[in-house]
Order: structure tokens, then sequence, then C-alpha cells
């Protein structure tokens, strides 16, 4: 019986390899490529912009970093071992005697820590931090320039910002209303505690996990810029792109929730030799429908900020008409919109906040 | 122990290791009789809830044989479980009530293994099912709570309503897990008291997870002892004195009374 546990130990221990080589190759080639652009941006006055890496460059690189990857992961403790090892319940516990040593005197803490530090100055580098441009006297006159005109607002057109907010508004509406059902469905086969038992159920929940990670990993806007492709510039293209990402969203927020929610009253209904989804609708629903209802008004409040932006790029609303202004460089009406944004995006934010209070 | 008698549940050579290597059970074997109050002692971790939980697989066993009439639920296929589970009652530590619905939804909700698909999403039971969950309600001194949310009720009366719900299911056996661990030693007699009514009055089965030696003295002529996942001693409760004593719970426990 000890056999049977020590030979899926080992299989464990296979299976991890791989997920470990992958991240230690993947942390080795970062490193090197960590090295040469530092030591471009000190060497010389060169910028990371004008810098373009070669194929050769990375063709050579890849597998040295890989052939790396796999000496340390196999013969010693790499970062990728004690990253995969530590979420893995099968392998926790080979970790756990080790990490009573601290990390800052093993090869794989001192690497990462190193390559982390690394990574924070060259992004200063890249990012061309520079308080010259900021406080700079011609900058200062343009800064000048788009402040007075966004106080002094154009109140003529608040008719029409007021019909193109209320669009706005009514877009997040809709897109949240339109992803609740999906996302409430999806949750179920997403929660961990739920489908552990099932492997059927295990492996539809790793394909929506994985179809959820990708739509939400795409920003609304990309999708506000598809969608307007494909039926049109206008409030269904960006209610469409909202729609999407908080279907995703909202399934990953509900499906934490239910990871969350305490495990008796399931333990209670299975015991009786209930169905799943006797168990899930009297045990699990009950506990989360609240905390549901609280995220979905919070959605959209978000939803109701992001649909602004997607506006931006022609998914409707009041965005779309800011962008008309700034394209003519209209900035008092801008102001105005700016303003009447600011007023409603802040009016939902306390009603939304009030409402969650409330419920829970 | 009566000979008389055959076994309800036999287990053999039961052994549990979790995922992450700790073995939980180590070739446990004991027997029930039809109509024991049979005890479970040991200290915390020693493996009495996973044992509880391997009998109607809450937790999948390792190794070994759970008999119960005779069917080996250790090795029942997952779609005949829920027949086995019926017969099966479970009272938890933390009760495990479910806390926004009423007392007698509650109760009803032990029925739920037997229900229909409709029947139990809209907790539609026949009136019959309804006159029984009251009359459970009756037995447990609840009958007047009925419209309650679980959840109001104080920590022994939550544990009364769980032993009805149980009893809802009319089950064979009855496993508690810790039943009386997080209420008051008054109100541990109150509910400890239930129990012996209904395994003298009803015939039901119990098997039962306590830490007070004093408890299972009062109320399980036969114990078993669990000591880190091992099974150090088994028979009439009686027979543990001070030597057993110190060798379940470590030379340096005292015994503590609840009265």
């Amino acid at each position: 019986m000890i056999d049977v546990f020590q030979k899926r130990f080992e299989a464990e221990k296979r299976k991890a390899f791989v997920a470990t080589l992958f991240v230690d190759t993947f942390l080795i080639f970062y490193s090197f490529f960590l090295v040469y652009f530092l030591s471009l941006s000190f060497s010389h006055e060169v910028s990371y912009a004008s810098q373009n890496l070669s194929g050769s460059f990375l063709g050579m690189m890849l597998p040295v970093s890989a052939l790396i990857a796999f000496v340390w992961g196999r013969w010693g403790r790499s970062p990728g071992v004690s990253l995969v090892y530590r979420t893995n319940r099968y392998l926790k516990s080979v970790v756990r005697d080790e990490e009573k040593r601290q990390w800052w005197k093993k090869p794989y803490g001192v690497f990462s820590f190193v390559i982390l530090i690394g990574t924070f100055v060259l992004g200063f580098q890249i990012t061309d931090v520079s308080f010259r441009s900021l406080l700079s006297e011609e900058g200062m006159e343009g800064a000048k320039r788009i402040f007075t005109a966004l106080i002094t607002p154009n109140w003529s057109i608040i008719g029409l910002v007021l019909t193109a907010m209320l669009e706005t508004i009514f877009i997040a509406l809709i897109a949240t209303t339109l992803a609740l059902p999906g996302a409430f469905v999806a949750s179920f086969f997403c929660a961990r505690n739920l489908v552990r038992n099932s492997r059927s159920a295990s492996f539809l929940s790793v394909i929506l996990r994985t179809l959820f990670n990708f739509s939400r990993s795409v920003e609304p806007v990309i999708w506000a810029i598809i969608f307007s492709v494909w039926v049109g510039i206008g409030p269904f293209a960006g209610m469409l792109a909202l729609m999407l990402h908080s279907v995703a969203s909202l399934a990953k927020q509900y499906a934490e929730e239910i990871e969350n929610c305490e495990s008796g009253p399931i333990e209670a209904m299975e015991a009786t030799g209930a169905r799943n989804i006797h168990v899930i609708w009297h045990a699990v629903v009950p506990q989360v429908l609240m905390p549901f209802l609280s995220f979905t008004i919070f959605r959209w409040d978000i939803n109701i900020r992001m649909a602004t932006i997607i506006g931006l790029v022609g998914g409707g609303g009041v965005g779309t008409l800011l962008m008309q202004y700034q394209g003519l460089a209209q900035w008092n009406e801008v102001g105005t919109i700016v303003i009447v944004i600011a007023i409603v995006v802040w009016m939902m934010d306390f009603l939304s906040g009030k409402v969650r209070e409330a419920l829970l | 122990m009566s000979n008389t008698s055959k076994p309800i549940l036999e287990i053999k050579n039961l052994s549990k290791i979790y995922d992450d290597g700790r073995q939980a059970l180590n070739d446990v074997s004991f027997s029930v009789n039809k109509g024991d109050f049979f005890g479970v002692i040991g200290l915390s971790g020693s493996g009495k809830s996973t044992l509880l939980r391997c009998i109607n697989r809450l937790i999948d066993p390792t190794s070994g044989q759970i008999l119960f009439n005779g069917v080996d639920l250790a090795s029942l296929p997952k779609n005949q479980l829920s027949e086995q589970r019926q017969k099966i009652g479970m009272i938890f530590q933390h009760f495990n009530l479910i806390s926004r619905k009423s007392v007698l939804t509650n109760v009803l909700l032990g029925k739920l293994g037997q229900a229909s698909l409709l029947q139990g999403l809209f907790v539609k039971f026949p009136q019959e099912d309804i006159d029984r969950a009251m009359y459970l309600l009756s037995i447990v001194g609840l009958k007047d709570k009925w419209k309650y949310r679980a959840g109001e009720l104080s920590g022994g009366q939550q544990q009364r309503v769980a032993i009805a719900r149980c009893l809802m299911q009319k089950p064979e056996i009855l496993l508690a897990d810790e039943p009386v661990a997080s209420l008051d030693p008054a109100t541990s007699h109150g509910v400890m008291d239930h129990f012996e009514q209904i395994n003298k009055e009803m015939g039901i089965t119990i098997l039962c997870n306590l830490h007070f030696l004093s408890l299972v003295r009062r109320y399980t002529p036969q114990v078993v002892a669990l000591k880190g996942g091992q099974k150090v001693f088994s028979g009439s409760s009686s027979g543990i004195d001070e030597e057993w004593f110190k060798r379940i719970y470590g030379e340096g426990a005292k015994e503590v009374q609840i009265r």
C-alpha cells in the first residue's frame, strides 16, 4: 500500500518535472535577456526602443537555457522545482521539510531575488522615467492650456453628453445582465472543490477556465475593436465586448466564492446520499447567493467605467463622444464630458457600495 | 458484548494515506454489532474523523474493507454510493445545518437522498414526510422552533436539529463525529441523552467519536481507541483503567471529568 503511494508520488514527480522545465527555461532565458539589456542600457547611451532582438540571439539562447534548466531541475533545487512542488498537493511535503532552511541561503532564492531586482532596474530604464520632461517649461505651458480649458467646460452640450452617458450606463447594465446566467452556471464547474471528485467535470473545468482566462487576458478594448468590425461601430459592439469580459470575470469571482464556502453543509448533504445537483443547490447556493449579487452589482459599476473607455475605440456611448471632441482638440467640450463622467461614476460607485453593504 | 447479534459493520485492515503522504489510518480492524452504542476515542489527529468519513465515503480509503451489512463500502462504485449512504446517518461537530433555511426544511433535507430531482430542488415533500419531520422535532424537543432559521438557534439546539435531520433518513447506523465537542458540558449531556434514547428505543446502531473518557464510560459500552492512526484498544469501555488511559492519551495526560 505504501508502494501504491510511492508510485503515484513518482508519477507526479515526473509530471511536475515538465512544468518545472518550462518555468526554469523561461526564467533562465529571461535572465540572459535581462543581463543583455542591462549591460546595453548602462554601457552606451542607446534607448531600449532602438534595440531589435535578432533571431539568432534568441535561437542560441533558448536551447542553452533549456539545457541549464534541465540540469538544475534534475539534480538540484531550481526556482521552478520550488514553485511547482509547493503548488502540488502530492509534492508539497517534499518542500515543506526544506523550508526550514532560509530561502536566501539557497541558490534558487538568490537567483530569483536578483532577477526581481534586475527587472525593476530595467523597468525604470525602459519606461524612460524622467522628471526633466515632466517639469520642463514647454511641458508646463501645455499642461496649463489643457487644464484651463478643462475647468471652463462648455455647458451648452450637456444634453448631448447626458444622452451619451445614459447609453454608456445601459451598455454596462445589459452587458452585466447577459453575462450573469452564463457566469453563474459556469462558476460551479470552475470551482475546484466541487469538481475534484469527478473526472469529466474536472476536464470541463480545465477547458472552461482556460477559455475564461483567455477572454479575460484580452482587454475589453481589444474585443471592442474586434466587435466593431464584426457588428459595426456602436453600442452593440461595446456591449458584446464588455459581456465577454464580464462572463469570464464574474465566473472567476463566483468560483472563488464557491471555493471559500463552508464545506460542512456540503458534507452533510452528501452524507444523506443526495445527488450532486441537490448538494450544490441546498448546501452551496444559499451560502453564495448574496456574495454573488454583490459581485454582480460591483461588476456593473466596473463596467460603467470600462464602457467609457470602450467608447474611445468605437464602442458607443460617452466615450465615442469624448473621442470626437478630443480629435477636434475642443478641450472645453472634453472638459464637460470628463466632469459628467466623474460625477456619474462617483454616484454609481457610492450607490452600488451602499446596496452591497445592505446585501451582506 | 452480546455474541448473539451479528455485526452490522465490519472494518477490516482499513488504511488511509492522504495525498500529502500523511498516514491517518493504519491497518485498523474492528466490528460493530447491530444495536451497539459504540465509542471511538483518541487524541485530536489520531484518525477518528478520518475513520468515520471513510465509512460513508466522504473520504475514499486507501486500502482495506468496510463491510456494511456485508456490502464492501470501500470498493463501492460511486453510482451505488447514494443507496448505501441513505442508510447511514451522520452527525458533525459543527452541526452543518443550512443556516439560512428553516429548522423544518433542514430536517426535511435528511430525505434528500430519497427525493426525486424536482422534489429535492423545491423541497416539496409529501405531507407524511412533513408530519414525520415535526414528530422528530418533538422528540428532540424543538417542535415550537420549526419556523426559525437554523442559524438563529443555539449550538445545542442546532445539534438536536441535526439529529432530527439524521433520523429523517431512517438510518440503520448513525455516525457521530465529535457531536458534543463544541457544546458546553450541560448541553453535551442533553445531546448524548438523545443519542442514548435513539439507540435504546429505535434500535439504531451508533458509532460515536468522543474526546472525553468520562462520556465514553457513561454512554458507550463498547469502545475502540486510536492512537496515531492505529488501533490501540478495543473492548468494553469499563476496561479502560489508568494504565490504558496513559497509553491512549500519552504519559502526561490527566483525565478530566464532564459532569
